[in-house]
């Protein structure tokens, strides 16, 4: 049975916490099937409309639109994380996960860790 | 997908993304596990990961700890001083302290393979040092001065803290306390082409005015940032010499020293490259007549920020620097740390390959003399050189008035004068640091001060007076100075 919504744990490290509310840990609900092009207004889906499951280049636009506090291109750049923010799925590296593509699943822990703002 | 066409109109135009690891998924090293990390196209699990790093950071530290490599074979690693490291409490020197911590203080997750069979620390003493440089900023302390120590002291007790503030660097009280030469405060007069050195014209400012001074007279943003960490590299080589240091470790990774040493060439740093990546600064202190010297090492430099960064995750390290330095988004590091940053991100290999190409450069020549700003390696006859390729002469131009400052006539020294009161420097430069003050500032003017306060090394004068100092001979002197050579009439 496919559920409606993927509740995932998400983690922010290496001082990316601070674009969100200064907290490192958040839980988030999304849908599991969104909008082709990624937008993540919350009406429902139309007829018509193309889907695709949640994967996390969705997260990333869903992070910007609904946790993000405050200057987004320290975030999101060419519709992926930033160069320097790296991203775990489950405590592995999202290079192995096929990374934007990876198609979320309910519990996933999602972690989002810059290597920018530290030296 | 990655675009190979227009694929609004060509439909195959679209091709698949190639994976960023080689083979399979599997780890590399055990061949059992699931891959965690991909490491420049090599897939590790976790396990494999730590002794991973751990041997990494040992075999880029452990071959500098002796005084001879030969005496690390026979008796395991013995260093000839005390351990300095320095720490902004940023990525990569919090995986440095830690990587030192339980590689030298905790012997019980000693790897195997251990090159230093006698167990222990190699180092009687290590010193932590942190150098806040809200001053120069000018604003209050950051928390995460306050965090360091917290931080360190967290590890073990035989950390020993060291705050440094950046305007130690014009404080003589600081400088007497470290047992530097005898100094006093004077200044530069950049106005004159040759960088005159003498005394100011207001001796009683504190040492945080001066900071501020110095840093408002640096002509471009990169100027601030390359003089800023030029006084936090020249606070902490001095503060390894005072506690008898034989070793200055760094948390400079991979990444970092190919955006430091790409950033060092364009900024006329080329002659130095080599001393970016390793460095042996010898120095003397008072009523001493053999020269000591602090190797700078940074055992991080076959790591790459990404893995600074899943060490620092899984190892759950506390990062207290959050906030880097603004020097300004256009500065020339800035803009190079945005283009290796990016290049790291889809060719993660080439960005190895800058500092390894650049670990093969070296110079035609070696050179004795050093910049009195930064203490590395003058190039001989490198005044000559900027002379030939500048424009000297205004023939056409009338007046001081329309002619740029690097140009313009020096004032001519009093006959009288003291020898100390009026040193002209600009040959004891290195490239980049006379670059660094004489560049163009993004309106087209030079810095314009004639009263700028120089750090207390710079100031600080060997006794035997080594200082090159130009004046102007009356007929007298210059007589006497080639009597024995005349024949008489």
């Amino acid at each position: 049975m496919s559920l409606d919504v993927l509740s995932l744990k998400i983690e922010f490290g290496g001082g990316l916490e601070l674009l969100f509310s200064n907290q490192r840990s958040h839980n988030v609900t999304i849908p599991s099937k969104v909008r082709r092009d990624d937008s993540t207004s919350l009406l429902p889906l139309e007829d018509g409309i193309e889907t695709k499951p949640a994967d996390i280049t969705y997260l990333i636009h869903h992070l910007r639109d609904h946790l993000l506090k405050e200057r987004s291109e320290l975030f999101i750049e060419n519709k992926t994380v930033r160069p320097g923010i790296l991203v775990l799925v489950n405590d592995t590296d999202w290079e192995l996960e096929g990374e934007g593509d990876y198609a979320l699943r309910n519990g996933d822990e999602i972690v989002f860790i810059s290597t920018l703002h530290g030296g | 997908m990655s675009s190979c066409g227009n694929p609004n109109v060509e439909g195959d135009s679209l091709m698949p993304k190639r994976p960023k690891y080689d083979r399979s998924k599997a780890c590399v090293k055990c061949k059992l596990n699931t891959g965690n990390i991909v490491i420049r196209h090599a897939v590790y699990c976790k396990e494999c990961f730590f002794p991973l790093i751990s041997i990494r950071f040992r075999r880029t530290l452990e071959s500098h700890v002796n005084p001879t490599p030969q005496l690390h074979r026979r008796k395991g690693l013995k260093a000839s001083g005390n351990l300095l490291v320095g720490f902004s409490g940023g990525l990569g020197s919090s995986v440095l302290l830690d990587l030192i911590y339980k590689t030298y203080l905790t012997p019980n997750e000693r790897q195997e393979g251990d090159q230093n069979p006698n167990g222990g620390c190699p180092w009687p003493n290590v010193f932590v040092a942190s150098v806040d440089i809200s001053g120069a900023l000018n604003a209050a302390p950051t928390s995460s001065n306050i965090n360091f120590q917290q931080v360190v002291e967290s590890y073990s007790s035989n950390f020993k803290c060291i705050s440094l503030k950046l305007e130690d660097a014009f404080d003589l009280i600081w400088w007497k306390e470290i047992g530097g030469y005898e100094s006093q405060t004077r200044g530069f007069d950049i106005v004159n082409e040759e960088i005159l050195l003498r005394a100011l014209s207001d001796d009683s400012s504190s040492p945080a005015e001066y900071l501020r001074t110095y840093i408002s007279s640096l002509p471009t943003s990169t100027a601030v940032a390359n003089g800023i960490q030029n006084l936090i590299r020249m606070l902490l080589l001095y503060t390894a010499a005072s506690k008898r240091c034989s070793h200055l470790l760094l948390g400079t990774s991979l990444t970092s020293l190919s955006i430091s040493l790409i950033s060092s060439i364009s900024q006329g740093g080329g002659y130095s490259v080599k001393e970016e990546a390793y460095e042996e600064w010898s120095y003397r202190k008072n009523q001493e007549t053999i020269n000591q010297s602090v190797r700078v090492i940074r055992p991080l430099r076959d790591l790459g920020t990404k893995e600074c960064a899943f060490w620092a995750w899984w190892c759950r390290l506390k990062i207290v620097r959050k906030h880097r330095y603004l020097g300004g988004r256009q500065d020339i590091a800035a803009l190079t740390r945005d283009f290796i940053v990016g290049l790291e991100k889809d060719y993660p290999s080439t960005v190895s390959a800058i500092a390894r190409t650049c670990s093969k450069l070296t110079t035609k020549e070696d050179s004795d003399a050093k910049c009195l700003m930064c203490g590395r390696p003058v190039q001989a006859g490198i005044q000559d050189w900027k002379h030939k390729i500048s424009i000297r002469s205004y023939s056409d131009v009338n007046t001081d008035d329309e002619l740029p400052q690097h140009v313009r006539r020096p004032p001519e020294a009093p006959q009288s004068q003291d020898i100390r009161a009026f040193d002209a420097i600009t040959s004891r430069l290195c490239y980049a640091c006379h670059t660094t003050w004489t560049s163009k500032g993004i309106r087209g003017g030079t810095t314009k001060g004639t009263d700028i306060p120089a750090p207390v090394w710079v100031n600080a004068h060997p006794t035997n007076g080594e200082l090159w100092t130009r004046k102007r001979l009356g007929v007298e002197e210059m007589h006497a100075a080639i009597a024995d050579s005349l024949l008489d009439p």
